[in-house]
């Protein structure tokens, strides 16, 4: 390895939390070594020729943890009203069960916004005035009908093996755009419900680890990337400690000759010392200005937190960041007032959310970026105590706005009640098909290879949504 | 002489490259066999045809060299008197490629290498320098001899055996639960390893422990205890309907004991006749039967709730009832709250002297007063005063709630064992015909007859160790590949985990075939494998690079010289404790039990494991998802699945690691009072041998003695409270993060 290639900063694996805190653990890493070949480059770190034509260079995945009522933000029922308070039949969705429940009833006004006509409750009105950048995909079915379940197969494509996220194959298959950011970030993830699993990067490569800031539990702005500064040690005392260190490890290598495990050593010194210079200031949204901060609700509540989380999303989009996760807390659960709970939690992420959207564009980016927005699963059109609503994997919806999708269009429906697809239905493997397509990837090809056989991410399933594209 | 090796390179490749192309052709004709054959047959009702494709397929299967005997001759090489058996296979082989071995490895530098691949710790000074001393072939014995026999070689190799059975301390997957219990099962490992117990019957007692007959209870505890091996892997926990679940929790065990045991992907065999290798559905679910005849999972409280958890067994004379009485008493506590509130409700009926509403309650629940409330000939105050007594009972039983038992997770034979039918691309709820339980045609010769009434999980055991009639060959290559590879750097077959046709070759076939009829021959001693080996020449040689013996063989496949090895991250802690003397070897039991059921810190449970015991890395728990900084930074083995051989990355987090973390600069500063204490000339060469143990000449100190110096000055001018110990703390830090530290030469 020539002793001048400066060698990126990418994620590995299992990056934790570190303290009771909740601090993130970060998650960088360098090109310098996989199994077995400490030093010698990574052969798939760098930017990769994708299979097709990219529609988007990067992903924005806007989690809503916990599961939003879709029938209550997206997919208007009017049959779902006039029957609230009878019972919900098998047959009346041609299933061989019997009554499944008292029908509950969406207390908000749905109605079309845009020019596109894209129908919306009035639970986000910000959004519903981007209505025309948004694709609106109500048909998304998966499984698992427990919250853990459902994360790891929407995240991984898979529940009870560990397989590699979503954002570790985008990183796999794309490598990084610049050389000193891992290319896949996560912000604020869920620690239960998979924990890492979700941003883990099972058997690929360690580099392909998302890396993670902070933890859906804390706010984000207390969030810090552990052991990237050092409390005890100025800078520079701390750097003529490293050159005393690097001295004598120039040393060591000089009397063992060769050996690629000291220069790896050697030169995952100098990187981490880089980084601890690099990555502060993407990390401080201080020196974003005041109006931007308005657009994104930073300093007001109840939008402050995820308005961070979203403007950071958008910083490191600016820096080339492939696939960037922001989760909100477990707060979207609403087994009971589920009114209530929906009410407060759309106005957290409405105006963040449309503060993204239009920045994006603003800053000419909504184009090449991809934004997701969606939760595990959706919501039962009956009750669950009273005025709560159960877990509904059967059908729910998600959007995308931007990365070549046809802006204002609504796919796949489901039936009266919200309860089972009956248009274009689009499974999880589907979704992640349609993603790494967007991305330029075809899931198909996208492989690699473990343990005796070739893996994918949509193991043997998924279709592309062709009809999404513009 | 360039030329020349240009021309020897040019052949290894160009042979290689027929390798390849020639076993690629062989997996697409097998591939395009089954496409032919298998593939529409199996849903084809001519069952004869399928069942010869099938059988054609395990037969053609046996040719695999993993398959194979054991043979091996002795080579008939130059070897001089001190090469052991072990040598004459490497230096026959180098010979053949014109290589040198490199010289011996400085003595220093062997007895840390002995040290750390025995025990996981640096020796101490006065041990390493009676060494260096005096070195001798019964010197190195002797040294060989105490490693083994110390506890914490069992604590060393112990580890190595939890990677591949994924042990961790909770569940992981979907609902990060404890596992309270797993502790015993890593203890009883090490103890095993200590005990070095025949590793045929440490398989047995880990696949079929709690069948197996005893001659007191703490035996039938200790083997009901090792059969946790079969419990302790994640599992989806939540809204899984039972039967995916059973096929699921199946297909993790065959995978675990595929993998660990026997080399094998079986994984693949669970939808389709595995593509690559000789394992076809049926044998798949023949395995299947077995497992899904065993019951891991039970109906049990956890988390305020009655939830299907791992199954857990009670310990001692009297542990079936301790047991059986505390889930009773969760059973029953949800009856307790309702008596309490019933019991309460009569109470404010009583005060309000309400005689109609207080019948109507004692109808409903006549539980609701106590006997002597109910009785109207008292007055109100002592019927008041007997049903605050009647409420305080209940309180009473809900505030004191039975302590924790002794338990175990432990499996058990189902009540009516049955075969498992195959399914239908691998979907639980697809079954097609049902095939006896049974283990894989391809290896070994004989039908094996499993009992009804018996899961067969004791045949299986027994089978995986025959060597005549089962898969014993196969499993001593595998587990003597694993020994080789944690001694010398890596597996003699590379893909430690995969001896299947997608596998490697062994790069020395006979020498593998020794070590495993060796394994054999010593009734499966694992110590005295490990003895043979590290007492060979081939386990001392120098990891001194060599340009010419590089070029030729770059990746010293050969052996030419020793793989120059990173401290995994236990060993790397416990050097870090021990040079600060702040190690307690004492073998810890559980390091979780602060921990709620909830593992993983959530919500609003901010309790997360710890870290902070200063006992061996290996007792820190090992929570699925959320492991110690320190692992997870340096590579520990994911728990969530067997790991034969970690990843080996050098990555920047890990220099951040020693740069910045806590507990790294609290031990430098501890190792830095530690050596203050030394006589004020000796004390940097004392710290010099004790970090990397190794002596150091006075030219060699010298760039030490001014660093400290010019960080005391630096920081005296800066106005340091204790110059003197920070500058030492300052260069003990800097001495943690040099490669001598991180590298056993």
């Amino acid at each position: 390895m020539s002793c001048h290639s400066f060698t990126p900063l990418i994620s590995r694996r299992g990056m934790l939390q570190t303290s009771a805190c909740g601090f993130a653990h970060m998650a960088f890493s360098s090109l310098l070594a996989q199994n077995g070949t400490p030093g010698k480059p990574m052969g798939d770190g760098f930017k990769k020729r994708p299979h097709i034509r990219p529609r988007a260079k990067r992903v924005i995945f806007l989690f809503m943890w916990g599961g939003p009522s879709h029938v209550d933000l997206f997919d208007p029922k009017p049959m779902l009203n006039d029957r609230a308070g009878s019972q919900l039949h098998g047959k009346d969705l041609g299933l061989d069960r019997g009554n499944m429940g008292e029908l509950l009833g969406s207390p908000f006004p749905f109605k079309q916004y845009g020019q596109s006509g894209i129908w919306m409750s009035n639970l986000m009105p910000h959004l519903a005035r981007q209505a025309d950048k948004l694709c609106m995909i109500r048909s998304l079915h998966t499984e698992g009908q427990a919250h853990g379940e459902a994360l790891l197969n929407l995240h991984t494509g898979q529940a009870n093996l560990v397989r590699p996220s979503v954002g570790a194959w985008v990183s796999y298959g794309l490598g990084d755009a610049r050389a000193d950011l891992p290319a896949f970030i996560t912000i604020s993830p869920p620690r239960g419900h998979g924990g890492v699993q979700n941003y883990g990067s099972a058997f690929l490569p360690a580099i392909h680890q998302g890396m993670a800031i902070g933890s859906a539990e804390t706010p984000i702005s207390k969030a810090i990337i552990p052991n990237l500064t050092n409390t005890r040690q100025s800078t520079q005392s701390q750097r003529s400690q490293l050159d005393f260190v690097q001295s004598m490890n120039r040393k060591h290598l000089e009397q063992a000759a060769r050996d690629p495990g000291i220069e790896g050593l050697i030169e995952s010194y100098e990187q981490a010392f880089r980084m601890q210079t690099t990555t502060p200031p993407i990390m401080d949204l201080d020196n974003e200005s005041k109006s931007t901060h308005a657009l994104y609700g930073i300093g007001s509540e109840p939008t402050d937190n995820f308005g961070r989380q979203c403007l950071l999303a958008r910083k490191f989009t600016e820096q080339g960041v492939r696939y960037i996760q922001i989760s909100t807390n477990y707060t979207w659960d609403h087994h009971q007032k589920v009114e209530q709970g929906s009410i407060e939690e759309s106005a957290k992420v409405d105006l963040p959310i449309a503060g993204l959207l239009q920045d994006l564009e603003q800053r000419g980016m909504l184009d090449e970026t991809l934004v997701l927005w969606g939760g595990e699963f959706g919501r039962t059109p009956t009750a669950e105590n009273k005025n709560g609503r159960n877990h509904h994997p059967q059908g729910f919806t998600m959007w995308m706005a931007g990365g070549g999708v046809k802006a204002g269009l609504t796919y796949g429906a489901t039936d009266d009640f919200g309860y089972r697809p009956v248009e274009h239905p689009i499974h999880m493997h589907d979704l992640h098909a349609t993603l790494l397509y967007a991305l330029g990837l075809d899931h198909e090809r996208l492989t690699y290879r473990h343990a005796g056989r070739d893996f994918r991410l949509t193991d043997i399933h998924g279709n592309i949504a062709h009809e999404l594209f513009a | 002489m360039d030329n020349h090796q240009t021309w020897n390179s040019w052949k290894r490749q160009s042979w290689q490259r027929i390798y390849v192309l020639v076993t690629s052709v062989g997996v697409w004709l097998i591939f395009l066999g089954m496409c032919l054959g298998a593939v529409p047959e199996s849903v084809s009702d001519d069952g004869q045809r399928l069942r010869q494709t099938t059988l054609d397929l395990v037969e053609s299967g046996r040719d695999h060299w993993a398959f194979q005997p054991l043979i091996w001759d002795l080579p008939t090489s130059s070897a001089d008197s001190l090469s052991s058996t072990i040598d004459s296979f490497i230096e026959a082989r180098l010979q053949a490629e014109g290589l040198e071995s490199a010289p011996a490895a400085d003595t220093s530098d062997l007895v840390r290498r002995l040290h750390v691949q025995l025990t996981g710790l640096p020796p101490s000074t006065e041990v390493r320098q009676a060494f260096v001393d005096h070195p001798s072939e019964s010197a190195l014995e002797g040294l060989v001899d105490r490693l083994l026999s110390s506890p914490q070689f069992g604590e060393r190799w112990g580890r190595h055996w939890l990677d591949l059975a994924r042990y961790a301390d909770s569940n992981g997957l979907d609902e990060n639960f404890l596992f309270r219990e797993a502790w015993r099962y890593r203890n009883w490992v090490v103890r095993a390893m200590n005990d070095d117990m025949p590793f045929d019957r440490f398989l047995l007692e880990q696949i079929a422990g709690d069948l197996l007959s005893y001659d007191s209870i703490e035996q039938r505890d200790q083997q009901r205890i090792a059969s946790g091996f079969l419990v302790i892997g994640p599992k989806v926990l939540l809204g899984v309907n039972p039967n995916k679940q059973r096929m699921d929790v199946a297909d993790e065990q065959i995978d675990t004991i595929g993998r660990s045991v026997l080399g094998l992907t079986l994984g693949c065999a669970r939808c389709h006749d595995h593509k690559f290798e000789p394992v076809p559905t049926e044998d798949y679910y023949a395995l299947a039967g077995i497992f899904t005849s065993t019951r891991v999972m039970q109906q049990r409280h956890m988390l305020g709730q009655q939830r299907v958890m791992e199954q857990l067994v009670g310990l001692g004379e009297k542990g079936d009832e301790l047991n059986a009485a505390y889930e009773k008493y969760w059973r029953e506590r949800p009856k307790v709250v309702e008596s309490k509130k019933q019991a309460e409700s009569a109470l404010e009926l009583l005060e309000k002297q309400d005689e109609a509403e207080l019948d109507n309650l004692a109808e409903k629940d006549p539980g609701a007063l106590s006997v002597q409330s109910k009785d109207r000939s008292l007055t109100y105050e002592a019927r008041i005063r007997f049903q605050k007594e009647w409420i305080e009972s209940f309180a009473n039983i809900l505030n004191h709630p039975p302590e924790i038992p002794p338990r175990a997770m432990v499996p058990t034979d189902v009540d009516e064992p049955r075969d498992e039918a195959v399914r239908r691309a691998g979907q639980f709820d697809k079954p097609e015909n049902q095939v006896p339980r049974g283990f894989l045609r391809v290896v070994g010769k004989e039908e094996t007859h499993i009992p009804d009434d018996e899961s067969g999980r004791l045949e299986l055991a027994r089978w995986l160790t025959d060597v005549e009639n089962g898969a014993g060959r196969l499993t001593a290559r595998v587990f003597a590949n694993r020994v080789w590879h944690h001694l010398i750097g890596r597996g003699l077959v590379r893909t430690v985990d995969n001896f299947g046709r997608t596998g490697e070759q062994p790069s020395h076939p006979e020498l593998l075939d020794y070590l495993a009829s060796r394994l054999i021959e010593s009734g499966w001693s694992v110590k005295s494998i490990v003895r043979e080996i590290v007492l060979s020449r081939t386990f001392a040689l120098s990891s001194q690079h060599d340009p010419k013996a590089h070029a030729t063989d770059p990746d010293n496949t050969m052996l030419w010289r020793a793989h120059r090895r990173r401290l995994d991250p236990e060993s790397l802690r416990d050097a870090m404790l021990s040079v600060a003397g702040r190690l307690d070897l004492t073998p810890m039991q559980s390091s979780v039990w602060y921990l709620g059921d909830q593992a993983t810190a959530v919500g609003d449970n901010k309790n997360r494991r710890r870290t902070d015991f200063p006992n061996r890395s290996l007792y820190l728990p090992a929570i699925r998802n959320d492991l110690p900084e320190i692992f997870d930074v340096f590579d520990f083995a994911d728990p969530h699945a067997t790991t034969g051989a970690r990843p080996q990355t050098t990555v920047a987090i890990q220099a951040l690691y020693l740069l910045n973390d806590d507990m790294v600069m609290d031990l430098s500063k501890a190792t830095a009072q530690r050596f203050l204490m030394e006589e004020a000339s000796t004390r940097l060469s004392q710290l010099y041998e004790t970090m990397f143990q190794r002596t150091a000449v006075e030219a060699e100190l010298k760039p030490f003695q001014d660093f400290i110096m010019q960080t005391q000055k630096q920081l005296e001018r800066d106005g340091a409270k204790n110059p003197e110990l920070e500058a030492w703390s300052a260069l003990c830090h800097a001495m943690f993060s040099m490669s001598r530290f991180h590298f056993l030469d």
